[in-house]
């Protein structure tokens, strides 16, 4: 379990993760960098855009079986998800779907790392986001959907709403999963609520082996790519139905913050 | 005008009187049975419950009990019949209870109730007579075939507060403003984001909080007319095909389309 050095999931850009997450020498980007779809929303902000919007869409195989896989680029305005990203996401979940209906399968790997949604497109990146949550569910239905969060800036908000939706998901140790980022909750919230300075306070409370813990995430693996690949090919081989989201089991909400957090096992 | 009864308890009751409430839900989750010209239907609302045992959850905003038990409420939703949500929602709750049991699986729930009905054949109409809010607004609302809402400043939607969103982006709150007016993707009132097609009815009423008889008839004539005619069956992705969405989100249309296209190589 010892990670190879310079085999690390999280190391690699949101292309590189495709290219790594898909059989070898198979990997053709549609819509990719050339395809200059920037959105111009960033522009007339000031933010610079990037040429793929910060979402790569690669197809190829995984395990020899038709795949796509979608990773967003955590290094991109932290992942967030705007018109065409969005719109990429939710595209490639419906085709999946109807080559699922068709009986030509093509296996989906959600590689998100991924902060929600772009506040620079607010309205737009939550419309996206409703569609990719139908897009997903509907998938479900035929195929798991697998999604990977083993990057630097892990899921929130909208997309981690999606991540809960999926079928399967591979988290690291390093992975975060929330609604709302810890930034956002001490700005609604204060300090005392959830310091979000406090880094080792958020890895116990969002941190990949929490949630795995949790029973949020269905594999818990080093960042090692041989490992996640390994997990990847379990989930769709394994191909379980998806279990319903029941109210978990929780200390009493109304304990004082500290006393609330320690009976769940957190130490503050 | 009064602000004692928040608009969603008031819109909820005038549309539930004379139907059955459901009980076995939290304070803040209101569920009632109660048929619109004949038509049956499940009425959903979260509202304001200052005895709520979740702290960061006491004032309308969607937190672990409430996005569960929406989910609850339309999971158990009547055979035969539609649903509508009842949207005032100042937004998600922040806590660090909240976090720690993951709000994100709860509202995950309530996404997934929704999308299950709707795609089963419940046809599904949203509302919004209050705030719309980013998390709270897409467990409870978004998936929605037909959305109307009501043409009025308190009504508003948007991803994230104006603090919140200062800090993340670094930007001033005055150069937010401002951007706001210049692009109506980042803007908060109602018909900005009607102009990208998601709004299928804006309904004028003097006093959200309390509708004249001929306000709440209209309101009433959409939403049964959209639950009738299919309108409440419409996934998400069709909104992209409304016609104020032909130019607003051209560039998603685009991308889906190259999408498609280039999808088999």
């Amino acid at each position: 379990m010892t990670p190879h050095i310079g085999d690390s999931y999280a190391e690699r850009n949101a292309r590189e993760r495709a290219r790594a997450l898909l059989d070898p020498g198979e990997f053709r980007e549609v819509l990719g960098p050339f395809a200059r779809l920037r959105s111009p929303y960033l522009a007339a902000q000031g933010v610079t855009s990037q040429s793929d919007d910060g979402v790569v869409v690669a197809r190829g195989t995984l395990g020899g079986a038709r795949a796509c896989v979608v990773a967003t680029d955590g290094r991109f305005l932290g992942g967030a998800i705007g018109e065409i990203g969005g719109a990429k996401i939710a595209a490639s979940l419906e085709l999946a779907r109807r080559d699922a209906e068709r009986g030509t399968p093509t296996r989906v790997v959600l590689a998100f790392d991924s902060g929600g949604i772009r506040l620079q497109e607010a309205n737009l990146g939550l419309l996206a986001i409703a569609e990719i949550c139908d897009a997903v569910v509907a998938l479900r239905a035929h195929q798991p959907v697998v999604a990977v969060i083993a990057g630097r800036v892990g899921v929130y908000g909208g997309i981690s709403i999606v991540t809960a939706l999926c079928n399967e998901v591979i988290v690291t140790e390093g992975a975060r999963i929330g609604l709302n980022g810890p930034d956002v909750v001490e700005t609604e919230a204060g300090a005392d609520e959830f310091d979000a300075a406090n880094r080792p306070l958020v890895w116990k409370v969002t941190g990949g082996r929490r949630r795995f813990a949790q029973g949020h995430a269905t594999a818990l693996v080093a960042d090692d790519m041989p490992d996640i690949r390994a997990a990847v090919e379990d989930a769709f081989v394994r191909n379980g139905p998806f279990v319903a989201i029941e109210r978990p089991e929780f200390p009493d909400p109304g304990l004082e913050r500290e006393a609330f957090l320690r009976a769940y096992g957190i130490t503050p | 005008m009064s602000e004692e009864v928040s608009r969603g308890r008031a819109w909820f009751e005038r549309f539930a009187a004379g139907g059955a409430r459901a009980d076995g839900f939290p304070a803040s989750v209101l569920v009632a049975d109660a048929p619109l010209d004949g038509l049956p239907v499940r009425w959903v609302a979260v509202v304001p419950a200052p005895q709520a045992r979740f702290p960061r959850a006491r004032s309308g905003e969607m937190g672990i009990d409430e996005a569960f038990g929406v989910a609850a409420a339309v999971r158990g939703v009547p055979p035969n019949s539609a649903i509508v949500a009842l949207v005032d929602a100042p937004g998600q709750a922040f806590g660090i209870r909240e976090e720690a049991i993951g709000l994100q699986r709860a509202l995950a729930a309530s996404v997934d109730a929704y999308v299950q009905a709707r795609r089963s054949g419940h046809p599904v109409a949203a509302l919004i007579v209050g705030k719309a809010i980013s998390g709270a607004f897409l467990a409870h609302g978004m998936q929605a075939g037909w959305i109307g809402a009501l043409d009025d400043p308190g009504v508003d939607v948007h991803v994230m507060s104006e603090p919140a969103v200062a800090r993340v982006t670094r930007m001033q709150r005055s150069d937010l403003a401002r951007i706001a007016s210049e692009v109506p993707a980042t803007a908060r009132d109602i018909a900005s984001f009607a102009r990208f097609g998601a709004i299928d009815a804006l309904f004028e009423v003097a006093d959200p909080q309390a509708p004249t008889d001929e306000e709440y008839a209209s309101v009433a004539r959409a939403l049964g007319a959209a639950l009738r005619d299919g309108s409440g069956l419409r996934l998400p992705g069709e909104r992209l095909n409304r016609p104020a969405a032909i130019q607003t989100r051209a560039l998603a249309r685009r991308v889906r389309g190259e999408l498609a296209t280039g999808w088999d190589g």
